[in-house]
């Protein structure tokens, strides 16, 4: 009898113990944009939510797939069902999630990809443009045509900058090569996808990189067997002789560093108005590669170690090694080496970036201009 | 070079109307039968998923696109039954089997995300031809045969084909489920050949394109099959363009231009005529 008793007592010790546990969690809500299984920008940060749950003492909600119009009534739910942190991961969520944090100021806010900040609420955004630079050295070594595609989503600055990140960087390894582009207005349409890309293979572009939701052009590509760059999910698997590298996120880096410092006490409801989270590679937020692991897809290492290039810093090397060196030049903290840094002039010839200046973070969040090399359509150049 | 153009874009046609003239012609057979199924997307993206899934498995494409007849037919089943035998209102239950088909793809569709398909069809495939094939075949039944006149005369006069002694409601039922075992492998088609991988909701509104292009073919199904056609080489085309013509209005002109062409044609084409008299209408034994 008397060893019933004990277990009764150890039973209800852990039940409240755990209860206890339970209330203490801190609990973080997430406003989605697209549906988690969207197989890029939505389905990326909810991996980063899972990871962030699995490590850290937090309880996680989401909603998915919620209009970018309609952001206040879903923040307020998530709220009502005790969120103490609400982070909203599109563009469109800022002025929504801007007004919610001045209704509830107890409540932290954290906006991804816009630019307007709160006492309670932060801005941070995984920035791949490093990434397309390096992407676009070894297209630049890859093309046989010198032509060089990418399918973009919309002609807004996040998508330009990227462009012109890879258009520099082809240029750096192929001074006479130029970049095409095709333009979808939409993040997700496999349908426009496919036919961009297949219009661009007509065109004779030997080499592709895009931004869209899906591995529809890495698909396409793959079957004529040209080379390409995965976005945002490992697409490797969709090309395995085909795709060269490509553009990896990790959110959960962020996530784990923001709501650890919410946990420690560090970053509360009052002290956010300056917190912006602009990583990039230095910081782990970004990887390259077409699979997590494996920046170059080995059955391309010797046709980019048969290159040669010549740079003003590093002397002559193969794109390969070039790769690498930038790659490691990004890495550190501070940067080495930033593709944006002047002088740069852009396809008409205007200089954009002065000669030893390098771009503030306000002005690839506002760049409008397109890069030399690039060809095609490009609304609002000035 | 005229000539590189004038094929790549007969091919990118054909790749892209394949899918669209199967839901089409579906769609005509329903909507002449008197039923408008606004659920093309719905149904489309089951097949889809369906057809990835068969086909992933089992490595068999054809026998996906036919499980993806199945589960198009199915999902029309539910509309029938809603808007034949329980009279509701077409064009709402149309719109929630879209979204009904829609959000059990994706739920179903979570552990086949990501995965590139392993046995493809290409894209102009057996299906193609026999989608032109089965258009002619359609449009002989539906003007030159009884059953044809049956399916006709349900969408125009079902008071009639009731005197005759002929079942509306059995008409009817066969010619929505007929429909959707269309949009079904037009959806399978999506997804094994045209893409060929899964994503949730990736038939990105080639419903009701598929919808558009049997309204304005004038429910016809040879009509629909050049329109299904037309529309393909036009979205092609919008991308091709680009280098010349700016991409904002390029986006409309697919749809604008099929629209206008379909409509043109109609107005002049021998036979040609309105929609059926009692689309989206219910019957009801014993009324008028």
């Amino acid at each position: 009898m008397r060893w019933l008793k004990a277990m009764l007592v150890i039973v209800l010790i852990f039940t409240f113990a755990t209860a206890g546990l339970a209330q203490a969690k801190l609990k973080v809500g997430f406003i989605y944009v697209g549906p988690i299984g969207d197989y890029g920008w939505t389905h990326a940060h909810d991996q980063a939510r899972k990871i962030a749950q699995s490590k850290l003492p937090i309880e996680t909600l989401y909603v998915e797939s919620v209009p970018e119009a309609q952001a206040e009534p879903f923040i307020e739910k998530l709220i009502q069902q005790g969120a103490k942190v609400v982070l909203t991961t599109s563009f469109g969520f800022m002025d929504g999630t801007l007004a919610m944090a001045k209704r509830y100021p107890n409540i932290i806010f954290g906006h991804a990809s816009g630019f307007k900040r709160n006492p309670n609420m932060f801005t941070y955004m995984a920035d791949f443009y490093q990434i397309y630079y390096l992407n676009g050295l070894m297209a630049g070594a890859l093309s046989k045509s010198g032509k060089i595609a990418y399918v973009g989503a919309f002609p807004i600055p996040e998508v330009k900058r990227h462009l012109g990140a890879f258009a520099l960087g082809v240029r750096a390894v192929n001074p006479r090569a130029t970049v095409h582009v095709r333009w979808l207005f939409s993040w997700f349409d496999p349908a426009k996808a496919k036919e961009a890309t297949e219009a661009l293979i007509a065109e004779g572009a030997d080499v592709f990189a895009f931004t869209e939701d899906s591995p529809t052009v890495v698909q396409v590509a793959g079957k004529k067997g040209l080379p390409s760059f995965g976005h945002y999910s490992p697409m490797q698997r969709f090309g395995p002789q085909t795709v060269v590298s490509g553009q990896l996120v990790h959110w959960e880096t962020i996530y784990m560093d923001f709501l650890s410092k919410v946990l420690a006490g560090k970053y509360t409801a009052d002290n956010l108005q300056n917190v912006d989270y602009w990583w990039l590679l230095a910081e782990k937020a970004v990887e390259v590669g077409g699979e997590f692991g494996t920046a170059i897809n080995p059955a391309f290492t010797s046709k980019l170690q048969a290159v040669r290039v010549r740079t003003a810093d590093l002397g002559q090397l193969s794109v390969y090694d070039l790769v690498m060196r930038r790659h490691a030049q990004m890495s550190r903290k501070p940067v080495a080496f930033d593709p944006f840094t002047g002088p740069i002039r852009d396809r008409k010839g205007r200089m954009v970036v002065p000669a030893g200046k390098t771009m503030s973070i306000l002005e690839l969040n506002t760049m409008e201009w397109a890069a030399p090399g690039i060809v095609g359509p490009w609304p609002k150049e000035p | 070079m005229m000539e590189e153009w004038i094929i790549h874009t007969i091919v990118r046609g054909l790749a892209l109307g394949t899918p669209l003239i199967w839901a089409a012609l579906g769609e005509v057979y329903a909507e002449r039968s008197g039923v408008v199924n606004l659920g093309v997307e719905g149904m489309m993206v089951l097949g889809a998923i369906a057809a990835f899934a068969l086909a992933q498995s089992t490595g068999l494409p054809y026998l996906g696109l036919l499980v993806a007849a199945g589960a198009g037919a199915a999902a029309a089943m539910l509309h029938a039954v809603l808007v034949i035998s329980l009279r509701a209102n077409q064009y709402v239950s149309g719109l929630a089997l879209t979204m009904f088909g829609l959000g059990l793809s994706a739920l179903l569709g979570r552990r086949w995300e990501g995965l590139p398909l392993l046995a493809t069809l290409p894209e102009i495939s057996l299906l193609t031809y026999g989608g032109l094939a089965l258009a002619i075949v359609l449009w002989f039944v539906l003007y030159h045969t009884r059953w044809g006149i049956l399916i006709r005369s349900a969408g125009e006069a079902p008071a009639a084909v009731d005197t005759m002694g002929v079942n509306v409601f059995l008409v009817r039922y066969l010619a929505v489920a007929f429909g959707g075992a269309l949009a079904g492998v037009g959806g399978g088609l999506l997804s094994v050949a045209y893409r060929p991988s899964w994503t949730e909701g990736m038939t990105v509104g080639l419903g009701w394109i598929a919808i558009a292009i049997a309204i304005f073919a004038s429910w016809d199904p040879l009509r629909a099959v050049a329109g299904a056609f037309f529309f393909g080489a036009l979205f092609h085309l919008s991308f091709r363009l680009q280098t010349w013509i700016s991409p904002e209005p390029l986006q409309m002109m697919p749809f604008a231009f099929t629209i206008l062409v379909l409509a043109l044609t109609t107005r002049r084409g021998r036979g040609a005529q309105g929609a059926p008299e009692a689309l989206g209408l219910p019957y009801v034994r014993g009324e008028r």
